[in-house]
């Protein structure tokens, strides 16, 4: 099923918005982090990761966010996970990664 | 008498990750035949997606390209065994993640195990250098 990563930069709110289609697990994730890490690289602003089509994340997927937020704490800018789907949100709040995160419903 | 099935895995080490959705469709079927609800299907799923990444990271060596995965398919609860042939890892190093909103401190190490062990009701983990890595779970059904 794999992964697309839909993404933009919302001038306005000056964060980039990353849009996840499909599936982050040990398959996708390398390639979820390259992304990330490029957007930061271009402009360390937020992340605001919109997860309406993200079916699935697994631990490595988390471990792509987690390294990823390390990288931007130089620059004071977080993370954010809107519109998260249960079975995901639930992972957050068992790994208590959603202290970690900014969620947003 | 518990019906059973079973699955093999057998790939090159770099490709096998890309099974990963084949397996956790498979198990998503299984666990539906069985009358497990949304939510059920949905952490067994998680459960065993972190079972084979696992392996996939850790017991699979070089050389050694295949895992077992065993659904053991009761009215009332499924057991699912994963097994590989690796050399195995010592249990006892298996840590509970570290996360005290102190980001420096966290990394994702013992995050799959920590998960499988929340979303299932039994989790055993053998692990010997002779007999490779075992991983057996189940999930009771609510009635």
């Amino acid at each position: 099923m794999g992964l697309e990563v839909v993404k933009k930069f919302d001038s306005d709110k000056g964060e980039w918005i990353v849009k996840p289609i499909g599936e982050v697990d040990i398959y996708t994730s390398a390639d979820f982090k390259n992304i990330l890490l490029k957007l930061i690289e271009e402009e360390n602003t937020n992340i605001n990761i919109v997860g309406t089509s993200l079916d699935y994340i697994d631990s490595t997927g988390l471990g792509v966010l987690i390294s990823v937020l390390k990288q931007m704490k130089e620059g004071n800018t977080s993370i954010i996970i809107t519109d998260i789907k249960p079975s995901i949100k639930k992972l957050l709040e068992l790994t208590s990664l959603d202290k970690v995160f900014t969620i947003k419903e | 008498m518990a019906d059973k099935i079973n699955l093999t895995i057998s790939s090159k080490k770099e490709d096998t990750a890309e099974y990963m959705s084949v397996i956790r469709l498979t198990t998503s079927a299984v666990a539906s035949k069985i009358g497990f609800d949304i939510e059920e299907i949905d952490d067994i799923k998680v459960s065993i997606g972190e079972a084979c990444t696992n392996i996939i990271k850790h017991g699979l060596n070089e050389g050694i390209d295949s895992f077992d995965i065993e659904y053991n398919i009761y009215t009332d609860k499924l057991i699912i065994s994963v097994k590989d042939n690796g050399s195995g890892f010592d249990t006892s190093k298996i840590k509970e993640p570290n996360i005290d909103n102190n980001i420096d401190q966290l990394d994702d190490s013992g995050l799959g195990i920590f998960i499988i062990k929340s979303l299932m009701d039994q989790v055993e983990i053998n692990s010997s250098s002779e007999h490779g890595t075992e991983i057996i779970m189940t999930k009771i059904k609510i009635a």
